[in-house]
C-alpha cells in the first residue's frame, strides 16, 4: 500500500437514516471501499433530540461501513444540516495600499478578513464562510487577484451559522466513537457539488436536496456558491399530509407516497383508486388516486415556493441558466422535476452521480454523503499541495534550477 | 489610516467546540477503540523504548569489544591521563594511583579494574573511566570533602591523622592544604571498624557535620577555637560534646536546632566577658534552661591569663592507641 494513501471518512446523521461512507484516497483517485446504513433514530429535522438513540444508529452505521471495508478510520467529514441554520452576506472593500496599484497577498488577507468579521448573536457559531469571487475596480476575479492591478479591492462572503448547542450534538455523537470530526460540511454545498457540473456552476444553478426532515438548497454563481439555506420541511411531511389527509397511519401514508405520491397531479379521473396494499389482506382499503396526487403535488409545491421565497433576489431565472437540479430522497417523487420547472420558470432536472460512482451509492440519498466524501478529498489534495508548495530549502533551489 | 491596524471582531466558530466526551457518553465501541488507542501507543512507546535501548546496548558493546575495533586502534599506547575532578586531587596521584604500565595500550586496559584502583583511595567517591581515542585515557572522578579530622594507629605503626567526610568516611586527605587541616577539628569518642582494607564509615558524622557547617557559617568566631569533638555521648544521649582550646566544655543537643543552641552559646560567650570567672562548662542540650559553670581565672603573667601566652599547656593530651582487628579504638 502507498504511503500516501488515506481513508476518508464521510458522515450523514440524516432524519430518516444515517449514512457513512469510507473512501480511499490514493493521492490521485478515491475508491469507496465501505458503506454503511441505518435508520436514524433520535433525530428530528437533522438535529439531535435523543443522545442515545442518536448515538446507538450512528455507530452502527459506523460499524458497518468500517467492517465492510476493512478498514479502522480516525476522523471523519460530517454533513451539517438542520432549520438552525442560517446564512447572511458580508462584503468589504479596501484601498490597495501599494504605489503602483499592484495588490498583494497582504490586501487580500485584509480583505478576506474584513468580509470575514462579522458579530454574531450569543450561541450562535460560524459552520462555513463561502466566498464569493473578488472584485478589483467592479472588475469580476474568479480566482486570486493577487499580482492584478487595481485601486478597489472587493470582496464578499456568505457566512453559514448555527445554534451551538446542535452543532456540539452532533459533534459528540461522532466522538462518542473515539472519532474526530475533521470538518463540518454543510449538506446543501456536500450534494450541489455532487450533482452539478463545473459548467452549470458556472452559468448558475440552484441544487435543492429534499431530505426527510429538512431541505437544503444551494445556489451557484459564476462557478462558486453565491446563496445556501434550510427549509426545515422534507419527504416526511409529505407522509404526514397523506397520514391527516387520508387517516392513516404513517406506516400506511409512506406506503401511498412512495407508490402513488406524484409531484404534479396526473389523474384526472376522480373514481380511479388504488388498494392500500393491495394484496387482498383484511384491512386493505382503497383510496383516489387523484387525492393523493393532489396531497403530494400541494406539498410540492408549497415546498419550492418556500425555497423560491427565501432566495428572493438571489434567484432569477435569467441568472440560472444551468436551471434547477433536484436530489435527495424525496426527490424520487415522480414528477418533482416538472413541478420544480413551473415553479422556478426554468428548466429543471432530477440529479445524479457521476460516472465514476459505484452502482450501489448511485441512489439519490448517497449524494450528501459521497460529495462529503468529494470535500474530503479536495482538503487532503489542498493540504498535500500546499506542503508541496513549502518545500524545503534543497527542493525550492531544484525548482530554481529546474525553472531556468 | 493604515490598513493593518483592523480591529475585527471575534467570531466564533464550530472548531471552538471541545470535541472531548466524558467515556460516560461513549458507546462500548467508542470506549474499546479509546483503550484500544491507548493500548496502541503504549506499544508504540515500548517498542521505541526497546529499539532505543537496543541501540545503545549494540553501540557500548561495539565500544567496549576490542575485536570490533581497528587494529591502529588497538596498537595505539596511553600517552596521556585526563583528570576531572571536583577537589584537589591531581595528575601526579592518578598516575601513581593506577600505576598504568608504559607500553600499556589503550584497548588493552582494563577500565573496570582501573576505577577500582581509583575508588580505593576513600577520598575518591565515585569514578567513571574512559578511554579517548586515540592515545587519551579520561578519569572523572567526584571527591569527599573533609568537615574533621582524627588521628589513628595500626598495629605497630606510626600515628597516622586522617580526615573525615561528612558521611564518615575516613581518608588520608592527600593534596589539601595544611592551613585548611589545621583548621578542622579533632573527632573523638569513637569507635570505627575495619572493613577489609579501609574502615567502616563511623556512624553519627552526618550530625556533627550539620552542626560544624552551621557553627562555621553563623558563628565563625566560635568555631575556631573548637578543637575536639567529642562524639561517645551522640547514640546514647543525642549529645555532642566539643572542647575548645581554652578548657571550655560545650554540650550541645541534636534534638534541637543547632542554629538556636549556636545562638544561645554566642549570647553565653558575650555576656560571660568577666576574664575573672571564665565558663567552664555550658550544656545546650537541655532546651531554653541552660546550665553553666565557671571556673577560676588563669594565673595573670605581665598582665596576661598564662593560656594566652602558652596555648599548647591548654590543649588535651592526646593518646593514640594501637589499631587491632576487628575493632579500632581509636582515643583523643
Amino acid at each position: 500500500m502507498s504511503s500516501k494513501t488515506s481513508f476518508i471518512g464521510a458522515v450523514e446523521i440524516g432524519t430518516s437514516k444515517v449514512t457513512v461512507l469510507i473512501g480511499e484516497y490514493t493521492g490521485r483517485e478515491i475508491v469507496i471501499i465501505g458503506c454503511g446504513e441505518c435508520p436514524s433514530r433520535g433525530v428530528i429535522k437533522g438535529s439531535v433530540v435523543d443522545y442515545r438513540a442518536a448515538t446507538e444508529c450512528t455507530h452502527s452505521a459506523l460499524e458497518i461501513a468500517e467492517r465492510d471495508a476493512n478498514e479502522r478510520i480516525d476522523c471523519v467529514y460530517l454533513a451539517q444540516t438542520g432549520g438552525h441554520l442560517e446564512g447572511f452576506y458580508n462584503e468589504a472593500s479596501l484601498n490597495v495600499k501599494a504605489a503602483d496599484n499592484m495588490i498583494e497577498l497582504g490586501d487580500i488577507r485584509t480583505v478576506c478578513d474584513l468580509a470575514k468579521a462579522k458579530e454574531l448573536p450569543l450561541g450562535r457559531m460560524v459552520v462555513h464562510n463561502i466566498r464569493r469571487p473578488f472584485r478589483v475596480d467592479g472588475r469580476l476575479v474568479p480566482t486570486s487577484p493577487e499580482n492584478l492591478v487595481g485601486q478597489k479591492l472587493e470582496v464578499g462572503y456568505w457566512t453559514v451559522h448555527g445554534q451551538e448547542q446542535r452543532l456540539a450534538d452532533n459533534i459528540h455523537v461522532i466522538r462518542g466513537f473515539n472519532l474526530e470530526v475533521r470538518e463540518l460540511v454543510l449538506s446543501s454545498l456536500a450534494s450541489g457539488h455532487m450533482v452539478t457540473s463545473l459548467e452549470e456552476r458556472q452559468n448558475g444553478v440552484l441544487a435543492i436536496d429534499i431530505g426527510a426532515g429538512t431541505t437544503d438548497y444551494v445556489l451557484y454563481r459564476n462557478g462558486a456558491p453565491h446563496t445556501t439555506g434550510v427549509v426545515a420541511v422534507g419527504g416526511g411531511h409529505f407522509t404526514n399530509d397523506i397520514s391527516i389527509g387520508l387517516r392513516l397511519t404513517e406506516g400506511q401514508a409512506e406506503k401511498l407516497k412512495l407508490r402513488f405520491g406524484r409531484a404534479t397531479v396526473q389523474s384526472r379521473d376522480k373514481n380511479e383508486k388504488v388498494w392500500l396494499d393491495g394484496n387482498f389482506s383484511i384491512g386493505d382499503r382503497q383510496f383516489s388516486r387523484q387525492a393523493i396526487e393532489s396531497i403530494t403535488s400541494a406539498r410540492a409545491w408549497e415546498l419550492l415556493e418556500v425555497v423560491k421565497k427565501k432566495l428572493g433576489h438571489s434567484f432569477s431565472p435569467e441568472s440560472c441558466a444551468g436551471g434547477v437540479v433536484l436530489t435527495g430522497g424525496g426527490a424520487k417523487l415522480p414528477a418533482l422535476a416538472e413541478c420544480a420547472s413551473n415553479v422556478f420558470g426554468t428548466c429543471a432536472r432530477l440529479g445524479e452521480a457521476p460516472s465514476w460512482v459505484n452502482e450501489n451509492v448511485r441512489d439519490p440519498g448517497f449524494h450528501t454523503a459521497l460529495g462529503i466524501l468529494y470535500y474530503g478529498v479536495s482538503v487532503q489534495s489542498d493540504r498535500a499541495a500546499s506542503a508541496r508548495r513549502k518545500g524545503g530549502f534543497l527542493h525550492n533551489v531544484a525548482r530554481l534550477f529546474a525553472s531556468t | 489610516m493604515s490598513n493593518d491596524t483592523h480591529i475585527l471582531p471575534e467570531t466564533r466558530s464550530w472548531r471552538d467546540i471541545p470535541q472531548q466526551v466524558r467515556p460516560r457518553a461513549m458507546s462500548g465501541e467508542g470506549r474499546r477503540r479509546m483503550a484500544m488507542g491507548g493500548v496502541r501507543v503504549a506499544i508504540g512507546a515500548a517498542v521505541i523504548a526497546g529499539v532505543a535501548w537496543g541501540a545503545w546496548g549494540i553501540t557500548a558493546v561495539l565500544r567496549d569489544n576490542p575485536s570490533a575495533m581497528p587494529e591502529a586502534a588497538k596498537t595505539d599506547r596511553v600517552r596521556s591521563l585526563v583528570l576531572v575532578t571536583d577537589g584537589v586531587l591531581d595528575k601526579v596521584w592518578l598516575a601513581k594511583t593506577l600505576s598504568i604500565p608504559p607500553d600499556s595500550t589503550l584497548m588493552g586496559l582494563d577500565l573496570n579494574q582501573l576505577r577500582l584502583k581509583v575508588l580505593s583511595d576513600s577520598q575518591v567517591a565515585s569514578a567513571a573511566i574512559a578511554r579517548n581515542f586515540p592515545d587519551a585515557l579520561t578519569v572523572r572522578i567526584s571527591e569527599r570533602s573533609p568537615v574533621a579530622r582524627m588521628m589513628a594507629q595500626a598495629d605497630g605503626a606510626a600515628p597516622k591523622m586522617l580526615l573525615v567526610s561528612r558521611d564518615g568516611v575516613a581518608f588520608a586527605g592527600t593534596g589539601f592544604d595544611p592551613a585548611m587541616v589545621e583548621t578542622l577539628p579533632w573527632i573523638d569518642g569513637i569507635k570505627i571498624t575495619r572493613v577489609g582494607t579501609s574502615l567502616a564509615p563511623i556512624e553519627g558524622m552526618k550530625a556533627v557535620s550539620d552542626l560544624l557547617a552551621s557553627a562555621k557559617l553563623e558563628a565563625e568566631n566560635l568555631y575556631r577555637t573548637w578543637q575536639v569533638i567529642s562524639l561517645a555521648r551522640l547514640s546514647a544521649d543525642g549529645e555532642i560534646e566539643i572542647h575548645t582550646r581554652d578548657g571550655m566544655k560545650i554540650i550541645f543537643g541534636t534534638k534541637e536546632d543547632y542554629l538556636r543552641q549556636i545562638a544561645r552559646l554566642d549570647l553565653l560567650v558575650d555576656a560571660s566577658s568577666d576574664p575573672t570567672r571564665p565558663l567552664r562548662e555550658v550544656n545546650l542540650a537541655l532546651g531554653a534552661q541552660v546550665p553553666v559553670s565557671y571556673g577560676k581565672a588563669a594565673p595573670m603573667l605581665d598582665g596576661q591569663p598564662a593560656s594566652a601566652l602558652n596555648a599548647s599547656s591548654t590543649r588535651p593530651q592526646i593518646v593514640f592507641p594501637s589499631i587491632s582487628k576487628p575493632q579500632i579504638g581509636i582515643h583523643l
